[in-house]
């Protein structure tokens, strides 16, 4: 790097010419090249993206039915969303989302800034064992999540023979799929296991980046290793595990595809998180336009922790 | 680098503290290894072991679960199977001994096929038009252009439902639907936004200077793009290449809704495998072993950039 | 606080430090994660209601505010 550094400072003279040195290149202009670059990914987001979300804006006004393509389109305005927003049965279905979203966040929080806290121990084979933990959250929720109904069988299921013979219960005396106390926490147990190491990775990060001369200062300043942690490590790795949390939270309460292969939203609709519940509506009983509404509620909420989102990666960008 | 060597006496935890947090660490690995392990093993047992009771780690392992992930069967009366001539094939003896016969071969392989050809192909769009766009946001002044990443940001924020619906009605009208090239339109959509941010990152750690010299030198930008950053950038490449296969490989929620037969992947047919009586599982595991086993090769490749990978860039180190 | 000091400079001190980014980002932040709580609290259907519109003005405020002058 070093002698890399040192011709690009020889360049760094011709940098001081550069006017001249434009006028002479042919071709496109640096203008004209930007947009080149940039319009073919722009167009196709607008696309695949924002045309089907003004398409479900606009549905979401309507009465259109997927399944009945020819009937007339009625415009309703806001009738959609007044209904949604007061129905007892979509407020229960946030709630089963705000269960979920709390819970996954605060134990893959717990979890994995503690796991980051020992991996940042530095002992010895640690990149190893790193990356084995980090191994589930790479993997497909779809796919993982299936085989853990497999986990999850009364008999005959591995999970509960473990919690059975820790507890020296009965295996077929609990069901964690089909109970309606034991579902919520069925799914919650699936998402902090394949996203813990989430927030392990991204605490890593935030606690390796606190320089050791702080540490060094307040040793030398006699603070006890308790007092270090509280007004040292965790205010500075705060930025990193709220990026962590927001991201899981996102993620969280628009969770689908996992909650769809373990409980499918049941049993009843203990475990319909948000986004089954739309799927529900949207591809089994075709009500597009109220669907429509949902979604963009749903979407509008996402929207806004999304900007709060990037606000908070910019803040870790700049350390 | 050097304030990690004099911090050697203080900062560094003891010996006795690395070894307690060590093994911490190791009995968190093996406990989340387990379900993993378990996918593994179940898929080399006999239907009859896989759901014994209590669960047994050890058992004389077999390859009927392969067999029945790659095969239909049919069952037929043992007098009916006696008329055949000897068994082709090593699951052609399995089935027989259980009274069957194999029919054909199951739909596990044009599934996976789908799957390869719509990870490759969305990646390779996502990736192409990710490195484009990247150049353009890292070296160009262009207008609103923290706006613009935004836009590109928020669009892979967009619940999968949400999307699904439109998507749906317009692939239809279009006659898009459950076919390979729509998918890979969709998840090169996804993926793109990603790919923006990731290559961003990687093409803004090339310095300036590199392609001004050669543009001195006579090149245009764009030769200078294709001949100097290019190859620089071939790591950030293939660390976002990589990133967007995982995604398009593991998708699930849109292949499950917008694609029935033609065109499906293979995360939705893995949890429909079905046997006699409920669901197969050693062949359901057989189809996830087979299906994880280049994810787990990816991650190990990957494991230097993986942070880089989950915060879109934003976090290096 | 200040008695003496001419009024409209006070004023304009009070606009600079509140009408900035930062303090009108956080206000923006603070609405879309109350819209948020709002709609997936258990207490009240009415805040439930209410939850869209907070959300959707927390994000419009978001996205005109970070235009504003740092």
């Amino acid at each position: 790097m070093n002698d890399l550094s040192a011709s690009s400072r020889i360049n760094y003279q011709a940098v001081m010419v550069r006017p001249s040195v434009e006028r002479r290149i042919r071709g496109l202009s640096d203008k004209a090249l930007a947009w080149l670059f940039i319009t073919p990914t722009i167009v196709l987001l607008l696309a695949i993206n924002i045309f089907p979300l003004l398409w479900t804006i606009y549905l979401s006004f309507t009465n259109y039915r997927a399944n009945r393509p020819n009937a007339p389109t009625i415009w309703l305005g806001t009738d959609w969303y007044q209904s949604i927003l007061t129905d007892p049965d979509i407020w229960a279905a946030m709630q089963v989302t705000a269960h979920f979203v709390i819970w996954t966040v605060v134990i893959e929080t717990v979890l994995g800034f503690g796991l980051a806290f020992l991996i940042d121990k530095k002992f010895r084979g640690h990149g190893i064992w790193t990356t084995i933990i980090l191994l589930p959250m790479m993997l497909s929720p779809a796919v993982v999540g299936n085989f853990w109904t497999f986990l999850y069988q009364p008999q005959i299921g591995l999970f509960n023979y473990v919690v059975a013979f820790f507890t020296s219960g009965d295996a077929s005396s609990f069901q964690m799929l089909g109970d309606v106390r034991l579902s919520p926490w069925a799914i919650v147990i699936v998402d902090a296991w394949m996203w813990t190491p989430y927030v392990m990775l991204i605490c890593l990060a935030g606690l390796r980046s606190i320089p050791d001369y702080i540490y060094e200062a307040a040793e030398v300043d006699r603070a006890s290793k308790w007092r270090q942690f509280w007004s040292i490590t965790l205010p500075m790795a705060l930025p990193f595990i709220m990026l962590a949390v927001l991201f899981r939270g996102i993620e969280n309460f628009k969770m689908f595809d996992m909650v769809n292969l373990l409980t499918g939203g049941g049993p009843g609709s203990t475990t319909e998180v948000a986004s089954i519940t739309l799927k529900r509506a949207a591809f089994e009983s075709w009500r597009t336009g109220y669907s429509s509404a949902f979604a963009i509620i749903l979407f509008v909420t996402v929207f806004g922790l999304a900007n709060i989102y990037v606000k908070a990666l910019n803040k870790v960008k700049s350390r | 680098m050097t304030s990690a060597n004099a911090a050697h006496s203080v900062v560094e935890p003891s010996a006795v503290v690395r070894r307690f947090a060590g093994s911490l660490v190791v009995l968190y690995a093996i406990i989340t290894m387990i379900p993993l392990v378990w996918i593994g093993l179940t898929a080399f047992k006999s239907p009859d072991d896989a759901i014994s009771y209590p669960p047994k780690v050890l058992f004389k392992p077999s390859l009927e679960g392969f067999c029945n992930l790659f095969t239909t069967r049919s069952r037929q009366t043992p007098d009916f199977i006696k008329t055949l001539g000897p068994p082709q094939g090593l699951c052609d003896s399995i089935a027989r001994s259980r009274n069957m016969v194999v029919a054909g071969p199951s739909n596990y392989v044009p599934r996976f096929f789908n799957s390869l050809i719509i990870a490759f192909g969305s990646t390779v769009l996502a990736v192409a038009l990710g490195t484009l766009s990247a150049y353009g946001f890292s070296r160009f002044r262009v207008p609103l252009k923290g706006d613009l990443l935004f836009f590109i940001l928020s669009t892979r924020m967009m619940p999968p439902i949400a999307v699904a619906i439109p998507i749906y009605l317009m692939y239809r009208t279009v006659g898009l639907s459950d076919t390979r090239l729509g998918m890979i339109l969709l998840y090169t959509s996804v993926n793109v936004s990603l790919a923006v941010w990731l290559l961003k990152g990687f093409i803004d750690e090339i310095p300036r200077e590199y392609e001004e010299a050669a543009m001195i030198d006579g090149y245009t930008r764009f030769q200078a793009f294709v001949k100097v950053v290019l190859p620089q950038a071939t790591t950030g490449i293939a660390a976002t290449a990589i990133f967007c296969l995982i995604f398009a490989w593991n998708e699930y929620a849109f292949a499950v809704l917008l694609t029935s037969g033609n065109a499906q992947t293979a995360p939705p047919f893995i949890p429909i495998i079905i046997g006699e009586g409920g669901q197969d599982w050693p062949a359901v595991a057989a189809g996830t072993t087979l299906f994880l086993v280049p994810i787990v090769v990816f991650t190990v490749l990957l494991r230097k950039h993986l942070l880089r990978g989950i915060t879109f860039g934003a976090v290096r180190k | 606080m200040i008695v003496d000091a001419n009024p409209s400079i006070t004023r304009r001190g009070f606009a600079d430090k509140i009408l900035r980014r930062g303090p009108l980002e956080a206000i923006a932040t603070t609405i879309i994660a109350a819209g948020v709580v709002m709609l997936m609290q258990p207490f009240f259907l009415t805040l439930y209601s209410w939850s869209l519109a907070t959300t959707l003005f927390g994000t419009v405020m978001f996205t005109i505010v970070s235009k504003v002058r740092e």
